[in-house]
């Protein structure tokens, strides 16, 4: 097995950045699809997580205007960006190299 | 609209904490509010949510700062310490605590009370689905400069033909039919919807149906719907109501259908039944001979500005089609909002505004405070800045005193507000009717903003104390705290604060002397007639006895001699419209041998159909000429009584007794010329009047004038005797009507005048504070001054000439603001200029003289310094 280091993000920010894998989203639209994992987070909590992956570099933010019953308003979007990518995937491989060695030599608490 | 109110609080949030946390929070708050369609109260209670949160997150920040890496709980610990030391020194001071949490208190409750007013009346939306669309329909005649509420029928029928604005538009009226059989007969509220009002309105009925376009046809059943809460209160919510007949006036009518809860129109009247109202088809002939209330819908996406436009084009299409009758005339939109509150608006800003001045003079009474309690910190700081501690644990400590200091006088602030906002409502004229007024209540959006403004408050303290901290850093006061002797930064801290205190209270000052001022003048207008002891009752007729125009005219001489006979009446008469109520109604004014050119339109003059008694009951004068006599009856000959305006207008060279003119389109001879009086206001000029004689077109509703000093019910009885079934709609004496009338600046002067003096006496605490900390700090000075020879008296002067210079610098910056200002109050002037000097130097003179008396304390402390004592403790 080759060396793994600890994943630099949290699971929380694994399953953010996960989401906009395949595609660029609204912030309420990733906080909808974290909920239905059973992560309640308020809107200031939830943006103020999303302004540390920014800060980072993991993510990108812009707004964009969205017409709800004739009225224009303006919506937070996210993309990933390289680093985001990166940091996900090493650590999709932390936690795969964990379940391979929990399944190859038979951990468990049964 | 909860939306302006939290994006101006979201404003007030850290730039970082704005752009990164709040600004797509609220942006999707607003989405998901949008799309659900729900509105209130969850909206303005999650957004208060929001903000606070936002401001929690803020906080904890800040506490990171102190030290980033402390885990949670140390952090938590952190805080618990630094709440425990703030509550600890509330008690320890409790004057410092008490002076402050009044202040404060004073403030927020202030702000809150009147929000809570601002709130119900000018921000709450109306019960009637997309308010924002509704419009009201008006009419400005460009040749008298008048603007009245209603349209002429003629271009009503054509502007709804025309317009390409509104989605729809209805005409309405507000009768109040006499109601029969639903216990005693009595006066409703009605609302009189020509079709399509309902639905513009979107009105579901909750039972039965709607009205429909037939039910408006001449000719058609007479139906009607009941209010629901009429409904539910004279016919007990009968489910089986529909179908059955009511009499209404002298008609029955059969109700079809009850209206939605809490449904009203216009929303600052009642609507106890709605009636059919039925408008021609094609435009008369007359076209201004009725006249029609009207409301529109505006189409999706237009604009008021927009729909004023078109209706302007409109307009200058009937102009040019009509000019005999409509040239000067313009129809216009406005909100529904702004027709219903009109200068109540300007009123509640101007309130909101001067108690916002108090909460920043409140503001800085309190942070003047913190500085001075600094003070004695100095050396607490200095240690535990010495002992580790950093500027940004220093920072969290401070904010958290500030918080607690500012929450307990938000709490407080709250209960005043409970209790300021009812009795606002309270002082509130009877005679103003506008929707919201009566459902005044501190609810979320109202607590939200509370919130906002303690926060805000907590933010200046913080800053306050950040000062002092830096100060005390910088004065190295570990190593000279107890010889410091100058603390110059500290003083200027105060001496600017309390020069911004002064200013802010110099512009109050400014604005209740304006507005009494003004009062007092409009107080001093002549009307043109005699307001006291004149009694005024309201009555309708009962029509179906009193059909024939003869039998009215019997009746109302029997009236009038039966209010005259009654002990201590001097004088009775009667006319439609009552004087300084703000009627404006016209009528179009022609000699017949100096005709109008074909193509223009004759000028108009006001309207008014009164009895000879009437002119007596007001000693309006007559100049010439006579007034209506017995001989003049309904099939009679048409005489007309002109004011001495028309005289001099229309006949300025010749006597106009026995002339003939044609008003509107009948012709009247000329017998009498009475005094001008100011019929719609006391603000307005004297316009020319026409009176026709009651005597001989007696209506079904009019207004009796009364010269005694009798109470009402000998009054009221006495026309009982004569008719029992006369409805008495309304009693009120001339003096109130006249109050009535100048009420709305009656009340701006008074709580203008409340919150200058509060703001006085703030202004005034705040002088005295930084004299006695002034005189503190220079104790040692003072000793020394006097053990070289200074006298009590250089003494005093010292120090007084201290704070006059402060005083005096703010109460210039106060007037060169108040200048300004005045400019706002434009609209409730009256005989007054906003740059008055005698106000501008009355208002600097009271603050001098406030700022005198509390100079003169600390200076006779000063004064009282002993030199042996304080240079043995150098």
């Amino acid at each position: 097995m080759s060396r793994k280091s600890l994943p630099a993000i949290t699971h929380l920010q694994f399953l953010v950045i996960g989401s906009l894998l395949s595609s660029e989203r609204p912030g309420r639209e990733i906080r909808t699809l974290i909920a239905a994992y059973g992560i309640q987070r308020s809107g200031p909590a939830f943006y103020q997580m999303m302004a540390r992956l920014e800060r980072d570099g993991l993510v990108e933010g812009w707004y964009e205007p969205l017409v709800v019953r004739e009225l224009t308003v303006k919506e937070r979007r996210y993309r990933i960006r390289p680093a985001g990518a990166k940091a996900w995937a090493a650590a999709r491989a932390f936690y795969e190299a964990v379940a391979l060695a929990a399944i190859s030599q038979g951990w468990s608490n049964a | 609209m909860p939306d302006r109110w939290a994006q101006w609080f979201g404003r007030l949030l850290p730039e970082r904490l704005r752009t990164e946390i709040f600004e797509p929070a609220w942006s999707d708050l607003r989405i998901a509010h949008l799309i659900s369609g729900r509105r209130r109260p969850p909206f303005a209670a999650h957004a208060a949510v929001l903000l606070i949160e936002c401001w929690a997150l803020g906080l904890v920040e800040a506490f990171r700062f102190q030290r980033p890496n402390a885990p949670p709980k140390e952090r938590l610990n952190m805080f618990l310490q630094d709440l425990r030391r703030a509550f600890r020194l509330l008690f320890r001071e409790p004057g410092f605590t008490l002076a402050a949490v009044i202040t404060l208190a004073l403030g927020v409750g202030a702000n809150t009370a009147v929000f809570a007013v601002v709130e119900a009346v000018l921000l709450r939306p109306f019960s009637y689905p997309e308010p924002g669309r509704l419009a009201i329909l008006r009419h400005r005649d460009q040749q008298t400069g008048v603007s009245k509420d209603f349209i002429a029928m003629g271009d009503y029928v054509d502007l709804l033909k025309r317009q390409s604005a509104f989605e729809s538009a209805a005409g309405y009226g507000n009768p109040h039919p006499t109601i029969f059989g639903a216990g005693d007969p009595f006066r409703a509220d009605g609302l009189a919807a020509a079709p399509g009002l309902l639905d513009l309105l979107r009105m579901r009925p909750a039972l039965g149906r709607t009205l429909q376009p037939e039910d408006a046809r001449p000719g058609a059943a007479p139906v009607m719907l009941l209010g629901y809460e009429f409904w539910q209160s004279h016919f007990g919510g009968d489910p089986h109501i529909i179908g059955q007949a009511v009499k209404v006036d002298q008609a029955m009518h059969q109700i079809v259908g009850v209206a939605a809860p809490q449904f009203q129109f216009p929303p600052d009247q009642r609507t106890d039944v709605i009636l059919p109202l039925t408008v021609p088809l094609q435009a008369p002939a007359q076209r201004k001979v009725d006249w029609i209330f009207a409301a529109a819908r505006l189409k999706p996406n237009v604009a008021i500005e927009q729909a004023n436009a078109n209706l302007a084009a409109v307009s200058r299409q009937l102009q040019h089609e009509f000019p005999r009758s409509n040239q000067g005339s313009e129809y216009f939109a406005v909100s529904l909002r702004d027709a219903l509150v009109g200068e109540t608006r300007t009123a509640l800003v101007l309130m909101l505004a001067a108690v916002g001045l108090v909460l920043l003079i409140a503001c800085a009474n309190v942070a003047n405070l913190l500085l001075a309690r600094s003070l004695s910190r100095r050396r607490e700081m200095a240690v535990r800045i010495a002992l580790g501690a950093g500027r940004g644990r220093l920072l969290a400590q401070l904010v958290t005193e500030s918080l607690t200091l500012s929450l307990t006088a938000g709490c407080a602030g709250l209960l005043i507000a409970h209790w300021g906002a009812r009795a606002l409502v309270a002082l509130a004229p009877k005679s103003l009717s506008v929707a919201g007024l009566t459902n005044v209540h501190i609810d979320s959006g109202v607590m939200a903003f509370a919130m906002g403004i303690t926060v805000a408050t907590t933010l200046i303290f913080g800053l306050a104390s950040a000062l002092a901290v830096r100060t005390a850093v910088a004065a190295g006061a570990l190593a000279g705290a107890g010889r410091v002797t100058s603390g110059a930064p500290m003083r200027r801290a105060a001496s600017v604060l309390v020069a911004a205190e002064v200013a802010l209270a110099v512009v109050l000052l400014i604005g209740a002397g304006l507005i009494l001022r003004s009062f007092s003048r409009l107080l001093a207008v002549d009307p043109g007639f005699r307001t006291d002891d004149v009694l005024t009752i309201s009555v309708n007729v009962p029509a179906a006895r009193y059909r024939d125009a003869v039998a009215r005219q019997a009746l109302f001489q029997r009236l009038f001699a039966a209010l005259r006979a009654v002990h201590g009446v001097r004088e009775a008469g009667a006319a439609v419209v009552t004087p300084l109520t703000g009627n404006h109604w016209t009528v179009t004014l022609e000699r017949p041998e100096h005709p109008v050119p074909p193509g223009e339109r004759p000028p108009e003059v006001g309207w008014q159909l009164a009895s000879s008694g009437y002119f007596r009951a007001l000693q309006i004068p007559l100049l010439s000429g006579r007034l209506a006599e017995p001989g003049d009856r309904p099939n009679g000959r048409l005489v007309v009584i002109i004011s001495d305006a028309i005289r001099r207008r229309f006949f300025p060279n010749e006597d106009p007794i026995g002339r003939e003119v044609k008003a509107g389109d009948q012709k009247a001879l000329i017998v009498g010329v009475v005094g001008d009086i100011h019929r719609a206001g006391l603000r307005d000029e004297p316009h020319a009047d026409m009176y026709f004689p009651l005597e001989q077109l007696p209506p079904f509703s009019v207004t009796l004038f009364a010269r005694t000093r009798n109470a009402a019910p000998s009054l009221q009885q006495a026309l009982r005797s004569i008719e029992p079934n006369i409805v008495l709609v309304e009693t009120r004496s001339m003096a109130d009507i006249v109050g009535d009338s100048v009420e709305i600046t009656h009340l701006v002067l008074w709580l203008l005048a409340v919150f200058a003096g509060i703001a006085l006496a703030l202004a005034a605490v705040g002088i005295y504070g930084v004299m006695s900390y002034v005189v503190r700090q220079r104790t040692r000075e003072i000793g020394t001054r006097v053990a070289l020879g200074a006298t009590q008296g250089d003494i005093v002067w010292l120090v007084m000439r201290y704070g006059v210079r402060i005083a005096a610098i703010g109460a210039a910056i106060g007037v060169a603001t108040g200048l300004a200002a005045g400019r706002a109050l434009g609209s409730m002037l009256y005989g007054v200029s906003p740059a008055d000097p005698i106000t501008l130097a009355a208002s600097a003179s009271v603050l001098l003289a406030a700022t005198l008396v509390a100079c003169y304390l600390p200076a006779r402390k000063a004064a009282a310094i002993d030199p042996a004592r304080t240079l043995a403790d150098w």
